[in-house]
């Protein structure tokens, strides 16, 4: 059995403010319509949003950002992260990005961020029109993966410890921490059932299930790649969006002596696997869309064992193109 | 925790210029540099670039690198530029290297074509270093024109031990020996085929008919090693741009049998 508590409003103020002191507290705060993964201080703490769908950022851009410097001395942070507010779907990509850069020739520099940062995060109670978490075997809240979950019950929370840290995260708050009543229970029940539904609802037009992996991987001569390729404009933000994407280059554009960084790369991009000599095994545009799908339901899956696809939606949220990863997927499901 | 990306520096000691565009660079490395035949190694020009590339020096020689290279792009130009004295980056070794032992007892085919005779010349180092465990070498070679052929000065010496045939795929007046691509010489070569594995190394297009040739001669898929290449960053499993289908050139490869990819889709690009 879980351990679990409720905090009421007043007494999670006070658990904040003392992880502000320990820790970087980066959480969901509302800007340009969008919810973004901003630092919190005292002044922004009260405007974090909880229990939203995930933020537009994906967690890899802290883990692992968009370019680094892997040359330098691995430092260890003054004030690690703590990432508030991490969606299911956030959760569902750890392990990938752990296997990615773990293994034989770990990543010093993801492997010191990943093991001092902290991860409480929150049930989605509000998720989005292109959420579709669910059909990809997920659940808009988080069941494993997290030091401490917090589910948004009436004007507290109910706290479900995923790990030791997560409860040394709790010491001291004895006091402010009751015990989960029936009645909380039940809401918390209702708020997960209430969002599942809605996901249902949004997705009512596509029909497919995480067994679509096999159809993938057996639809390499589908026109559908063709077809749902037909409106990109290879930006790569579909890539760079992906939680579960990370595919990078290295250069050594600095021009120092071996000093080397780390940039994201994208496979929808046309210079993608080009060789010295020119060749590319994916000249053709569809050929590189097909690719990402490939990734995503076949390639990942056969290296780390599970769904490169979360379902947060990001990849199409930022498509130029407006190309809809749910209706390729309902097409190839026909 | 070690540093996956940093790379040791290496002094470049000799140049040896093999062909008009191909020269072989012999480099002393900081610290000894032991690795498996088939294995590569990322070598990096500082504030340049980096890439994937083999060693050609016998492999029980971790203080006497080589690598021999063709100038074909960004990064090859650039190191043909640099001289005596320069220093490299070298980071490795990667990838699993040739299984020499399961060759043992065996006749040991190698189809080798252009460039594809530096990481052949150093599998061939170790096969000849326990010549005695092996029932035959042959080596079919093919390059472009005679002038395209690398590592002239040991042809003869090689031919002492090892069974060595040559093509060009187009003859020059001086040239007294086979013309035609490198499948032309399997015609010439008769092997035991239930005791034989062949290896095939080159660009994909010869990898690809030298393969089926194979095949169409009685080599098993199973028999056939392929020495594999595509765009690499990271040489270590993470960066996934040298994938073939799930399999990771770097890491599970670059040498595979035959039956490993046969039924995936466009390995020859």
């Amino acid at each position: 059995m879980a351990e679990k508590y409720y905090v009421g409003k007043a007494h999670w103020k006070s658990i904040l403010n003392g992880w502000m002191e320990k820790y970087s507290v980066i959480a969901p705060q509302r800007e340009n319509g969008g919810l973004f993964f901003q630092p919190v201080s005292p002044e922004n703490s009260t405007t974090i949003v909880y229990n939203e769908a995930r933020a537009v950022q994906p967690l890899k851009s802290f883990l692992t950002p968009p370019l680094s410097e892997m040359t330098g001395d691995v430092a260890k942070s003054e004030k690690p992260w703590l990432f508030l507010g991490v969606k299911a779907c956030g959760l569902a990509a750890l392990p990938i990005l752990d296997q990615a850069f773990g293994g034989d020739f770990p990543d010093p520099y993801y492997q010191q961020k990943r093991e001092e940062s902290l991860i409480v995060s929150t049930d989605c109670s509000v998720p989005l029109e292109t959420c579709f978490c669910t059909m990809v075997g997920g659940n808009p809240y988080p069941v494993k993966s997290f030091d401490l979950n917090l589910s948004q019950v009436w004007d507290g929370f109910i706290i479900e410890v995923g790990s030791l840290r997560g409860k040394e995260l709790l010491e001291g708050h004895d006091r402010s921490l009751k015990e989960v009543v029936k009645e909380e229970e039940e809401a918390q029940k209702k708020i997960r059932a209430k969002a599942v539904a809605d996901i249902k609802t949004y997705n009512k037009n596509f029909s497919f299930d995480e067994s679509v992996a096999s159809v993938v991987a057996k639809s390499w001569d589908s026109p559908v790649w063709k077809k749902h390729s037909e409106t990109c404009v290879e930006c790569g933000a579909c890539n760079h969006a992906c939680p579960t994407c990370h595919c990078y280059f290295l250069d050594d554009v600095t021009r120092k002596d071996f000093v080397k960084l780390r940039g994201w790369d994208a496979c929808q991009y046309s210079g993608y696997a080009v060789t010295a000599g020119g060749g590319t095994p994916r000249p053709k545009l569809f050929e590189r869309f097909r690719n990402r799908y490939f990734c995503k339901f076949k390639y990942l899956k056969d290296n780390y064992g599970m769904l490169g696809c979360t379902g947060c939606g990001r990849c199409f949220e930022g498509c130029q193109g407006e190309i809809d990863m749910r209706a390729a997927l309902s097409d190839l499901n026909k | 925790m070690m540093n996956p990306y940093k790379s040791q520096k290496a002094v470049i000691e000799d140049i040896i210029q093999e062909t008009e565009n191909i020269k072989t660079f012999c480099l002393k490395p900081e610290k000894p540099f032991a690795y498996r035949c088939g294995q590569f190694a990322e070598l990096m020009i500082p504030g340049v670039g980096e890439g994937p590339f083999a060693m050609s020096n016998p492999a029980h020689q971790p203080e006497k690198l080589q690598f021999t290279i063709q100038n074909v792009g960004y990064m090859t130009s650039r190191l043909h530029n640099l001289n005596k004295g320069d220093v490299l980056g070298l980071r490795g070794p990667y990838g699993n290297g040739f299984p020499v032992e399961e060759f043992y007892g065996k006749e040991v085919l190698l189809v080798i074509g252009g460039v594809g005779f530096p990481p052949a010349r150093a599998l061939l180092y170790s096969l000849l270093k326990e010549k005695s465990k092996f029932k035959r070498i042959i080596m079919c070679y093919g390059a472009r024109t005679p002038g395209d052929i690398v590592y002239k000065y040991q042809i003869d010496e090689f031919k002492k031990d090892i069974e060595l045939l040559m093509t060009v795929d187009k003859a020059t007046a001086d040239w007294k020996g086979t013309e035609g691509v490198v499948t032309v010489l399997l015609d010439k070569v008769k092997v035991d085929l239930a005791n034989a594995v062949s290896v095939v190394i080159g660009p994909p297009i010869m990898m690809k008919f030298a393969t089926l040739k194979l095949l169409e001669v009685g080599f098993k898929s199973k028999d056939i090693y392929l020495s594999t290449e595509r765009k690499m960053y990271c040489g270590i499993g993470q960066c996934r741009h040298c994938m073939i289908d799930s399999l990771f050139i770097c890491k599970d490869g670059p040498v595979f049998t035959y039956k490993q990819l046969e039924n995936l889709p466009d390995i020859w690009e």
